[in-house]
């Protein structure tokens, strides 16, 4: 029986070890609600979210943001799922599949940006002086086949991804299989590091590159291509609610989205600008049906 | 240089670890002690012993298909994606192969030592399993320890089905995976040294009761 007592005994000290720490931990408030949101790393990553969160939750305080960065082909992809209630992506084309499949609805865009091209500060490929993003990726291209650049892809359907890739496309070639051509299969910012390793060119969002250049993780690239009249270079980002979200958690879905789309408190419109001298992300507000035309004209690329 | 959160996701850290560990403990040992009981466990051995390395994200993708809203568990009204109990769930069934793996490996020593002499000596058969437990204390220990580093150190299943939530389900591992895409290297190595520090303040701390044991 002694034997019995002390594990008795044993199992009462665990349960007390695992129980206490826990309430210390993870405070738990019953009338606190969940809000999940899938969003593209840029969004997260830059630090954008958490200063909306916290404005957000300072006007809702019986609620919770967890944000689930992936990049937007996830993101879209656990909404379909259910596992999550608001989406914050950035890939008109693929948007435009799962609204047709009706996984997402209640669509509004809330801001942009522009891509970039960065690369390396020497310039090898001479991009720095094209008029467009077309211009620039067949001067890369060239320079590639000519053995003297890199280009490093991100490789892992994200927006930024899909949208070289449509670009490449636009141009009629594949760069694919070209040894200049290197797909990382990442994220931006390490696609960004390897792009700085190798001396390459890499297609990035603006805000991902300011984020680490001002860190000084990129000693070796330049902004090189930045056209805020390219259409091909908008950034479009939206906010939608998943299908299967209901009850509380799709209320407050549906007032975040309201939130950020009339960007409150002007948190988009002047995240950075004391980091970065410029916006990382501009808010849409008003001209909206602008840039859904700008919005419908990727879809049907 | 170390913030209130970087202490949190620390305590987290520990807590979400230490409690997978206790969990894969509760059925780890007593496997490990009925294998030892049984003959001819060669392929079960074998098997067990190749999920030791099994790859973090692949456990962390059926994971979520498991725990997902459209998966098998969601009709029974399990809700445990993007919770620390995920996380903690994960690295139990993670760290359960090498725990079961040396853990066994010990206890087999131990009973081909004492199991026989102390039987012919007359004892039950719970004092035979209370002398093996005791003879063989320094090593379960160990194993445990090295789940809980394992655990710890654990990416793939912190990030697929703890999301890395700030304040709920953010890791070391998975801050640390944050530092770098934020550009934010010196967070992650403030981060990733803590990391190696517990494992060997852990490590020490275990060769230490060794010692303390075996003499006393």
């Amino acid at each position: 029986m002694k034997l019995l007592h002390r594990l008795v005994l044993l199992v009462s000290v665990m349960t007390l070890l695992v129980v206490i720490p826990y309430y210390l931990l993870f405070p738990l408030n019953p009338y606190v609600v969940r809000l999940r949101i899938s969003t593209t790393t840029s969004l997260y990553a830059t630090g954008l979210l958490d200063v909306i969160a916290k404005a957000f939750s300072s006007e809702y305080p019986n609620i919770r943001l967890e944000f689930i960065a992936v990049g937007s082909g996830a993101a879209l992809r656990i909404a379909e799922v259910g596992d999550v209630c608001v989406v914050l992506v950035h890939e008109p084309y693929l948007e435009h599949q799962y609204l047709i499949k009706g996984v997402i609805s209640e669509g509004r865009i809330f801001a942009y940006n522009y891509f970039v091209v960065v690369g390396p500060s020497n310039d090898p490929a001479s991009i720095s002086k094209a008029n467009d993003v077309l211009e620039v990726f067949r001067k890369v291209y060239i320079a590639g086949e000519l053995g003297r650049a890199y280009f490093v892809s991100r490789g892992d359907n994200s927006g930024t991804h899909l949208r070289e890739l449509m670009i490449w496309g636009l141009l009629g070639v594949n760069p694919g299989n070209t040894p200049w051509y290197r797909s990382c299969g990442c994220g931006m910012s390490d696609a960004l590091l390897i792009a700085n390793e190798l001396n390459a060119y890499v297609l990035s969002d603006l805000s991902t590159y300011l984020k680490l250049k001002s860190n000084g993780r990129l000693p070796n690239l330049e902004l090189l291509y930045i056209n805020t009249n390219d259409n091909l270079t908008i950034n479009i980002y939206s906010a939608y609610i998943a299908s299967k979200c209901s009850g509380d958690e799709r209320r407050y879905g549906e007032l975040l989205i309201d939130f950020i789309s009339r960007d409150v408190g002007g948190i988009i419109r002047n995240y950075g600008v004391d980091e970065f001298k410029q916006p990382l992300f501009y808010p849409v507000l008003e001209d909206e049906s602008k840039f859904l035309r700008i919005w419908e004209w990727f879809t049907f690329r | 240089m170390i913030s209130d959160e970087t202490i949190a996701t620390i305590l987290r850290s520990i807590y979400v670890s230490g409690t997978a560990t206790l969990l894969a403990t509760t059925w780890g040992i007593p496997t490990s002690y009925i294998l030892t009981l049984k003959r001819r466990v060669g392929i079960v051995e074998a098997v067990i012993e190749s999920l030791v390395g099994v790859p973090t994200v692949l456990l962390g993708l059926l994971l979520y298909l498991l725990l997902s809203s459209s998966g098998p568990l969601a009709p029974l009204g399990i809700r445990l994606l993007y919770t620390p109990q995920a996380i903690i769930l994960g690295e139990a069934i993670l760290i359960t192969p090498l725990m079961i793996s040396t853990t066994y490996r010990v206890l087999k020593n131990t009973v081909a030592t004492y199991s026989e002499l102390a039987l012919s000596l007359g004892a039950s058969k719970t004092q035979v399993m209370t002398l093996i437990i005791k003879e063989s204390l320094p090593g379960v220990v160990a194993s445990i320890i090295m789940s809980f580093s394992r655990a710890l150190g654990e990416l793939g299943i912190a990030m697929m089905v703890g999301g890395n939530i700030s304040g709920y389900t953010r890791v070391m591992t998975t801050a640390i995976a944050l530092g770098v895409a934020r550009g934010d290297f010196e967070e992650a190595i403030v981060l990733g040294l803590v990391l190696l520090t517990i494992m060997v303040v852990i490590s020490i701390t275990l060769k230490l009761l060794n010692k303390v044991y075996s003499i006393g």
